[in-house]
């Protein structure tokens, strides 16, 4: 009993460091950012600062002007494309590598060179490729003899080009991120599996499909967890590349928080977006997760 | 010696003109002398050894020559800034006459340094001094006790920067700031472009003006760049045609809260800017460029005007093959019932104050108006704007575009203060998110003048 006492003493004597970390970091400013979320914050400091309850979520539910469900309709939709286009694009490019083939390692470094780079710097790029004047994209559209193909305000700076102006930096640059992920899982499937379909006459799809995916499902579920996950709280980006603009055409709850917090001083709406944003990527985890265990390969729940 | 009274004489007089009130966010409320006779107590010029001197006079009890600490500066002179030499020079001139001082400072973009000061200032990470916009923005962090009051200071320096360069600064009779120049949306042309569509001289009616811009679009020039992503761009343009439309009187009485935006007379204003830019006047792809970018192009000769403030005067000068090509003027009167010449937009924003966290704060508050009135002197030398100190040593290097600024000053009769300047931050933003809409044809002037009496007042 005395043991037992005192073995529970010490894993909890280990394990204090890291609670006071968890709850210090995470657990304590989620809750500071709820309470927050209930005032009328409307300065820097605490001083003044007015209890309104659910007046915050009723304003941004209900505002014309903050275009919230805009901002979150993008991001959904992000998330969309993340999932449809990003993610398969890298498994393909995963199932293709973890094959084998020549170069493979060369492959797989320039595949994840632009997660390495700082995506201020990527953002400053792709703002030069789409330039309206000098980019390369309309150079090469040029030489199609397509120069007349950009919308009128400019790539980034027309309501219907600049969402997908947006996403497609995002993808390039995360595809290579994703792409390990499944790639670590490919190469771990058992080579004994792969050989014994192919001695029963499976074609390389066939293995892909009925072997290879199935065994890598957890790593999928994660990718799509981060992809998910990472779209509702995309904001670097977006911000260097249009920072919400045109007209809040690529307007996302973070540069949507961002302006509230730092550039209106709405402290307190700012706080509410925040709350939303983490509510939404938790349900979304929890969402998916339940998915991939429905249709778990083993059939269990 | 022209020119430093016109300078002198402009500094005077042109202030009390305008911006009675300002910074009136969190309640704090602007002291402004209205007077003439104070303005005009201010000297016409004053030696560099003789202002230096009697800034040795410490009333508040400093001796900057006996100090020895660190200070820390943010400000957003970055490399591409235009005032990054002014500051550069001034820094260097305060290090050599006092050693025992070391200043680290950092420069900061523009846009990302706004979001930065006001963290900092919540978490109470910032520096000693730090550069500020007048009015609203400065008055949010003066409303939350995070600035120290530089009265005791100001009183050694009085002689040097006239009180009402100081008006924007001033909250409750206190002030706050140190202004280091003043400027005004200019309306800049290339005369190389306008010459090819006939005209040798900037159009000084508005039915000349439409009728240069038509000329310059039949000859494939397009007449203005805009970068419509950075909204305040757009608003040096929008605000000129207000100006010249309702006049700056009831531009200043809206600015300041004490008209309604319901003004049908401003929705007619925003729908001849719109009609402007309707009438394909402005390069359609501006809507996606920065401010860099289109100065860039203009300089480069594909607009032949560029509105923007008269910071610009310094790039422009430091470029020998496009100095030549360059004047400017005020935007012409579009309702002469209403508005006439002389009434300008702008005033004086760019400030530097001093954290009322600071640990050396008496010692910070006299070294940043040494250095405030240094900047200001290097600034107007390099045509970064007009001094908000009364000039001193040989000014007679300032370049022509920058004397032709203050020529216009000098015959300034009002000022409206830039208007995401005199707004407080989310009034301001609301009112840059309906301009953003107003650049791009979303909304007409009805649609602005509803939304902005609905949303901010």
């Amino acid at each position: 009993m005395k043991n037992k006492t005192y073995r529970n003493v010490t894993v909890f004597l280990f394990l204090l460091p890291g609670l006071i970390l968890f709850i210090g970091v995470l657990i304590a400013p989620i809750i500071m950012s709820v309470v927050y979320s209930l005032y009328d914050l409307r300065s820097i400091s605490t001083q003044g600062m007015e209890f309104i309850g659910l007046g915050n979520y009723q304003e941004l539910f209900t505002s014309g002007s903050i275009s919230f469900w805009k901002a979150l309709g993008n991001s959904l939709l992000l998330a969309a494309l993340s999932v449809f286009i990003q993610l398969p694009l890298s498994l393909g490019l995963a199932l293709m590598l973890g094959k084998g083939v020549k170069g493979e390692r060369a492959f797989l470094s320039v595949y994840f060179l632009p997660v390495l780079i700082s995506t201020v710097v990527i953002g400053q790029l792709w703002r030069k490729i789409y330039n309206p004047d000098y980019g390369i994209l309309n150079a090469v559209l040029g030489l199609f003899g397509a120069s007349n193909v950009m919308p009128t305000g400019g790539w980034l700076g027309n309501v219907s080009s600049a969402l997908w102006c947006v996403f497609i930096p995002t993808l390039w640059q995360y595809v290579g991120y994703h792409m390990l992920l499944m790639y670590a899982g490919v190469r771990s499937v058992s080579p004994d599996l792969r050989e014994a379909a192919k001695l029963d006459g499976a074609t390389d799809a066939q293995v892909d499909r009925y072997i290879v995916i199935p065994c890598i499902k957890p790593i999928l579920r994660v990718s799509v967890i981060f992809a998910v996950t990472g779209s509702l709280k995309s904001f670097d980006l977006i911000y260097v590349l249009t920072n919400g603009g045109p007209f809040h055409a690529t307007e996302v709850p973070s540069t949507l928080m961002i302006n509230m917090l730092f550039e209106r001083n709405r402290y307190g709406m700012g706080s509410t977006i925040a709350v939303l944003m983490i509510a939404l990527c938790f349900a979304f985890a929890i969402i998916i997760s339940a998915v991939f265990k429905e249709r778990d390969i083993y059939g269990k729940k | 010696m022209k020119l430093k009274k016109v300078v002198a004489l402009l500094l005077a007089g042109a202030m009390v003109l305008s911006m009675a009130a300002c910074g009136n966010d969190g309640g704090a409320s602007s002291s402004a002398p209205e007077s003439s006779e104070e303005s005009s107590a201010a000297p016409e010029s004053s030696e560099a050894d003789d202002s230096n001197a009697e800034a040795e006079n410490t009333t508040s009890g400093v001796d900057l020559s006996a100090a020895d600490c660190t200070l820390e500066m943010w400000c957003i002179a970055t490399e591409s800034d235009s005032n990054r030499h002014s500051y550069e020079a001034a820094i260097e001139e305060m290090a050599s006459e006092y050693p025992n001082i070391t200043l680290n400072w950092e420069a900061f973009e523009n846009q990302s340094y706004k979001t930065k000061i006001k963290a900092a200032m919540a978490a109470d990470e910032v520096p000693d001094i730090f550069f500020t916009w007048s009015c609203a923005f400065l008055g949010d962090f003066v409303a939350q006790d995070k600035v120290y009051c530089l009265d005791e200071t100001y009183a050694e320096y009085q002689s040097e920067l006239p009180e009402v360069m100081m008006a924007n600064s001033t909250y409750d009779g206190k002030h706050y700031g140190v202004p280091l120049t003043m400027n005004i949306v200019g309306l800049f042309a290339n005369m190389e472009l306008l010459e090819e569509a006939g005209y040798q001289e900037i159009p000084g009616t508005y039915d000349e003006f439409i009728a240069c811009c038509d000329a310059l679009k039949e000859k494939g020039i397009i007449p203005f760049g805009c970068a419509g992503s950075e909204t305040w761009c757009v608003t040096e343009y929008l605000e000129s045609v207000i100006e010249k439309s309702i006049g700056a009187d009831a531009m200043n009485d809206i600015f300041l809260g004490r008209a309604t935006w319901n003004n049908q007379e401003v929705a007619d204003a925003v729908d001849t800017f719109q009609s402007m830019v309707t009438n394909g006047y402005f390069d359609p792809n501006g809507i996606s460029l920065s401010n860099d970018e289109v100065k860039a192009n203009f300089m480069a000769g594909k607009y032949a005007f560029y509105m923007n403030g008269t910071w610009n005067c310094a790039d422009f000068a430091n470029d020998e093959n496009f100095f030549p090509k360059v004047k400017v003027a005020e935007f012409p009167v579009i309702n002469a019932d209403k508005s006439e010449l002389g009434q300008l937009i702008g005033g004086p924003s760019d400030t530097l104050a001093v954290t009322a966290a600071s640990e050396n704060a008496a010692v910070a508050a006299k070294y940043t108006f040494e250095l405030g009135k240094k900047i200001c002197h290097y600034g107007y030398l390099d045509g970064c704007g007009l001094p908000a100190w009364t000039p001193y040593g040989d000014t007679s290097s300032v370049n022509a575009l920058t004397q032709d600024v203050a020529q216009i000053c000098n015959e300034a009769k009002a000022y409206v203060l830039f208007g995401d300047t005199a707004m407080n931050a989310d009034e301001a933003n609301t009112y840059l998110d309906y301009v953003a809409q107003v650049y791009g044809s979303n909304i007409d002037g009805k649609g602005f003048i509803e939304g902005l009496a609905k949303d901010i007042r």
